[in-house]
């Protein structure tokens, strides 16, 4: 459970650490606008695709992001990758023309594989950009940011406050029941639990050795947790001021912008149907590219040795 | 069953980021049939030492010999097995009263036993045994975990551990949070345990059980061995060393030798045998 680094934050003084929350939460909005933005043809998917990936990746060496964890984080979806490849490719998509090859009777259209290729090129894009954010940022100034963003709503009376406080206390408590998780399991295990073998019955049997354990143990938590909140005299409804205030600085401008301008980029795009007429071997040099990109990953994934020292 | 550490080190975070190391260097042994504890500092490592004993957590360098067994990062020096293992070395955890989840308690202590192959029969029947040991009686056995209070919850833990009968039993501060009378409940239980030919190893910060109970101590500072021998030597040389507690009973007996008593520590090991020590001299200077 400690080596779980998706959502983790990762204190250290870069660029993009040192960036406003409120700004990085915009970003991400734009960014994701950029990766799921649809285009008329898959060579513009894949060019686009490929300079947001290379995008993503300068801010995730900026941002001194592990890319072991990312690696690690984008290893754990490999399932549903499998699954999304063989939905996409068993189905035959509308107006489908290029024959990749056939199995027996079934044809395997070659826009199958590239509709397979673009979401799983969108969820690589997107796992990787949430993971920069979580890994920057304190769990609590993403709260900040978000009763921030959510202060408009008061006028209609909405609780912002406790839904922000809300939050930052589930945030806070993730590591904390991950904890507990790892805690209870090496406690099963020494009553030979075993949680990764055996029957589905003994396994099932294994789960709820972890589940009863951990619920009983989140209420108890929870339940001290408020009756401490109350013994401090806590008090959703009065108005507060924070220790730490929120700023914006030219960096944080710059971000904005140059985030904003590979949205509208990616908008025009659309818009105007702009295409860029080339042969086929053009979007295999993208996904040729693309995988170059992966392997990269791979290599400063091997290389992350670095964070050790 | 013999339990050493070769040259052993751990790095918690080994494939994330954040690396720490936890254990450096261990090189030590623990004495079959001991009665063991380790203390030392919040933080210094003792809960991660512990668990590398029935491969709970895997030595990042080095290796662990538990009887015929080897804990190791080396996947061929390794024992492919290690659940045999964990019913051989039993781990009862810090707060280990929050790992139940049975409908009754003779089922807890029942599941143990049931989940290396002893039936369900045998399994309730070493589960009575062992709750009436650690002091539980008949009334306890069809009750739920959830209606009873902390202390006969992790006294029902540790009957769980207890019913797997192994040959070693590791307890992580075991005492905390137990009123006075449950801690010398709970120590004379150990004490008997280990008596019946159990090695017991405790980790505590409470010296005077130290003194009371252990025939051998390890002190542990950053993840090192700084100290490992008979307890007496300890609290009366380097206790100050190592910034630990001297025990009530050393400073009763230092203050006593001050004002020209004498004592053979070897065969000081509670109060009444100061009082014996005192009163013969007493005696003898009559």
């Amino acid at each position: 459970m400690s080596s779980i680094t998706l959502g983790r934050y990762v204190p250290r003084d870069t660029f993009i650490h040192r960036l406003d929350p409120r700004v990085k939460i915009l970003s991400l909005i734009l960014l994701m606008v950029a990766i799921f933005i649809s285009y008329s043809t898959w060579e513009m998917t894949f060019i686009i695709g490929g300079i947001l990936a290379l995008f993503i990746f300068l801010l995730a060496l900026i941002s001194n992001t592990s890319f072991k964890a990312l690696f690690k984080s984008l290893r754990a979806m490999w399932f549903l990758i499998i699954f999304l490849l063989l939905v996409n490719v068993l189905v035959k998509p509308k107006d489908a023309q290029w024959v990749a090859f056939s199995i027996g009777s079934l044809n395997i259209y070659w826009e199958s594989i590239f509709q397979s290729l673009k979401i799983i090129l969108r969820l690589f894009l997107m796992v990787s950009l949430t993971m920069i954010l979580t890994t920057s940022t304190k769990p609590l100034d993403l709260t900040y940011a978000l009763e921030w963003y959510m202060k408009p709503l008061k006028f209609i009376k909405f609780p912002t406050h406790e839904v922000a406080m809300t939050i930052s206390i589930a945030l806070r408590f993730i590591p904390t029941l991950l904890n507990e998780v790892e805690r209870i399991m090496k406690a099963q295990t020494s009553r030979g639990v075993d949680f990764k073998h055996g029957r589905i019955s003994s396994r099932f049997k294994a789960i709820i050795s972890l589940i009863v354990p951990l619920f009983i143990a989140s209420f108890q938590r929870a339940e001290e947790l408020a009756d401490s909140m109350e013994a401090r005299g806590y008090n959703p409804k009065a108005k507060r001021t924070t220790y730490h205030k929120l700023r914006f600085s030219v960096n944080d401008l710059f971000a904005f912008i140059l985030c904003g301008a590979f949205m509208a980029a990616t908008i025009v795009f659309t818009v105007m149907d702009f295409t860029i007429k080339t042969p086929l071997f053009v979007p295999w040099l993208v996904i040729g590219c693309f995988c170059v990109l992966v392997y990269l990953f791979g290599l400063g994934a091997a290389n992350a040795r670095r964070y050790k020292k | 069953m013999k339990l050493k550490f070769n040259h052993v080190d751990f790095f918690y975070g080994d494939k994330a980021p954040n690396l720490f190391q936890a254990l450096s260097d261990i090189d030590c042994e623990i004495k079959e049939h001991s009665f063991t504890c380790i203390v030392g500092h919040t933080g210094c490592g003792k809960s991660t030492l512990i668990q590398q004993l029935n491969g709970l957590l895997i030595p990042s360098k080095g290796s662990v010999f538990a009887g015929d067994f080897v804990v190791s990062n080396n996947r061929k020096e390794r024992a492919k097995k290690l659940k045999p293992l964990r019913q051989k070395v039993g781990i009862v955890f810090q707060f280990s009263e929050y790992q139940l989840f049975e409908n009754t308690v003779e089922e807890d202590v029942a599941f143990g036993p049931m989940n290396f192959g002893v039936k369900k029969e045998d399994a309730i029947k070493l589960a009575h045994e062992n709750l009436l040991q650690v002091g539980l009686n008949e009334s306890f056995f069809k009750k739920s975990p959830f209606d009873l209070s902390g202390g006969e919850r992790r006294r029902v833990a540790i009957a769980g551990i207890m019913a797997m009968q192994p040959e070693v039993i590791v307890l992580d501060e075991p005492t905390v949070g137990l009123d006075p009378r449950g801690v010398k409940e709970m120590m004379a239980l150990f004490k008997k345990l280990h008596e019946q030919g159990t090695t017991i190893i405790v980790v505590t910060h409470d010296m005077n059980l130290v003194y009371g109970y252990a025939s051998d101590v390890i002190v542990m500072d950053h993840g090192k061995i700084v100290y490992q021998g008979a307890p007496n030597d300890l609290f009366n040389q380097s206790v100050d060393a190592y910034s630990l507690e001297t025990p009530m009973m050393t400073k009763l007996i230092q203050k006593l030798e001050k004002k020209g008593y004498k004592f053979d520590l070897s065969k000081i090991s509670s109060l009444d045998d100061v009082v014996d020590a005192i009163a013969k001299q007493r005696r003898d200077s009559k």
